[in-house]
């Protein structure tokens, strides 16, 4: 954590937050809690069309949620497997 | 065109017999060419006309050199080698300054940025009374210019183009912030050194706090603005500008504390006191100015709305209303309180006796 103008700190914390996101289980966890992307479009269906689909709080953050987990999935590996060479070899 | 000897060949100089340096020296000097009749030794001119001595012209300068010596009588811009370097010189400078150019405008927009800075004095003094005691003012509104693009035959269409601060006090600007950035990060040192714990580091940890702090703000008003569906185009830098404001509260908080408790720091009830003033009035600057970004435009012309012409739902207003009292409140109590936390003089020293 030296070499990094004190951005260090910063940077564990976001790569354990983002880890955290990405970790959760979109059939086991999410579709319990009402989160998953599948719920939404069985709402959909009922309704006969997205009405405020696009709208609503609750559906922008799923989104939100989900697109995050899709896009940091692979960079979050790489940054993972460096801060854990960078944790062994440096103390 | 020739020019003639600077003065008059039969003028003599005076005898002087302080050292003359013998070296060629390399640095351009701006001065007119030497005189063609001269006893004594005088370095050679080397001036291009150019007032930046730069360094890709070293076969100029080596042509320079060798024709001083047969060149130098009719003026040395006659010297082809002089001329050769000039034009090398001026083709690297404007090259370098459009590659620059090209390269900056990806990243940042200048003429946006110019926006920003268009301030004068009494705007400067006005914005922070504003900033400190926004009681009282009135209206709130950033005035528009509205530019006509007449086509024939279909209504004019209106631009919506800001005014810059210079003309209209409610617009945001970047001069504020920055200078009460650098003000926060130098007071806060002074602070520290008053009280016998400064270390070169703080410099650095002081910035990156304040730095992170105002990236952190974004990312959440950014956040905000998706998540509640706000379509108004609220440039980045102008919510950058308004989360500027707050170190200037910051400023005075840290600054009155120190001076009216004697150096006891701000964890006191007079630190406390003042606190909370400049954070109300933080707070309420911001709820007032943030209403045109975050609520849906309330004037009658439809012209002016920039094409946003829906009815929103009750719900959406009311959260609408309380993400921004939200965020103009308790998140800049938060953001506030990280900034001025400050220990008494007594508590840092025992601190730094015990450590």
């Amino acid at each position: 954590m030296l070499f990094l103008f004190g951005f260090g700190k910063l940077i564990y914390i976001s790569v354990l937050l983002l880890n955290a996101i990405a970790v959760l289980s979109e059939d086991r966890f999410l579709a319990r809690i009402g989160m998953g992307r599948s719920a939404m479009a069985q709402e959909n269906v009922g309704f006969g069309g997205p009405r405020q689909d696009p709208e609503s709080v609750k559906s922008r953050l799923v989104n939100l949620i989900s697109s995050i987990r899709m896009v940091t999935r692979v960079p979050l590996i790489a940054a993972n497997v460096l801060i854990i060479v960078y944790e062994i070899l440096l103390g | 065109m020739q020019r003639s000897p600077f003065p008059p060949p039969n003028a003599k100089s005076p005898e002087l017999f302080h050292p003359r340096p013998q070296h060629i020296s390399q640095v351009p000097h701006l001065r007119s060419p030497p005189l063609p009749n001269q006893p004594q030794q005088q370095p050679p001119v080397n001036s291009y006309g150019n007032p930046y001595g730069s360094p890709p012209m070293q076969q100029g300068q080596g042509g320079m050199e060798n024709a001083y010596g047969q060149q130098y009588v009719n003026g040395f811009m006659n010297d082809p080698n002089a001329q050769m370097g000039l034009q090398i010189g001026k083709s690297a400078m404007m090259t370098g300054a459009h590659y620059m150019e090209q390269n900056l405008n990806r990243y940042v927009s200048v003429s946006a940025l110019k926006h920003y800075f268009n301030v004068s004095n009494s705007y400067v003094v006005r914005k922070l009374l504003l900033v400190l005691l926004p009681w009282r003012h009135r209206p709130w509104t950033r005035q528009q210019t509205r530019l006509h693009a007449g086509h024939d035959g279909s209504s004019p269409q209106y631009s919506n183009m800001y005014l810059p601060p210079r003309d209209d006090l409610n617009s945001p600007d970047m001069y504020i912030p920055i200078m009460s950035l650098i003000t926060y990060i130098l007071l806060s040192t002074v602070l520290a050194g008053i009280r016998g714990t400064f270390r070169p580091e703080i410099l650095g940890s002081i910035t990156t706090t304040s730095i992170v702090v105002i990236v952190f703000e974004l990312l959440i008003l950014r956040t905000a603005i998706y998540l509640l569906n706000i379509t108004n185009e609220s440039s980045l830098l102008d919510l950058a500008a308004y989360a500027g404001y707050k170190f200037v509260g910051v400023i005075v908080t840290l600054f009155l504390s120190e001076v009216f408790t004697g150096g006891r720091g701000t964890n006191n009830w007079i630190g406390w006191a003042i606190f909370l003033y400049t954070w109300n009035a933080n707070s309420f600057f911001l709820l007032r100015s943030l209403k045109y970004v975050l609520l849906p435009d309330s004037s009658n012309d439809p012209a002016l709305r920039g094409g946003a012409n829906y009815t929103m739902a009750r719900s959406q207003r009311n959260a609408r209303t309380y993400s921004l009292f939200a965020y103009a409140y308790i998140f800049q109590l938060i953001c506030m309180w990280a900034l001025s936390r400050e220990d008494g003089v007594a508590a840092s020293v025992l601190g730094r006796a015990n450590a």
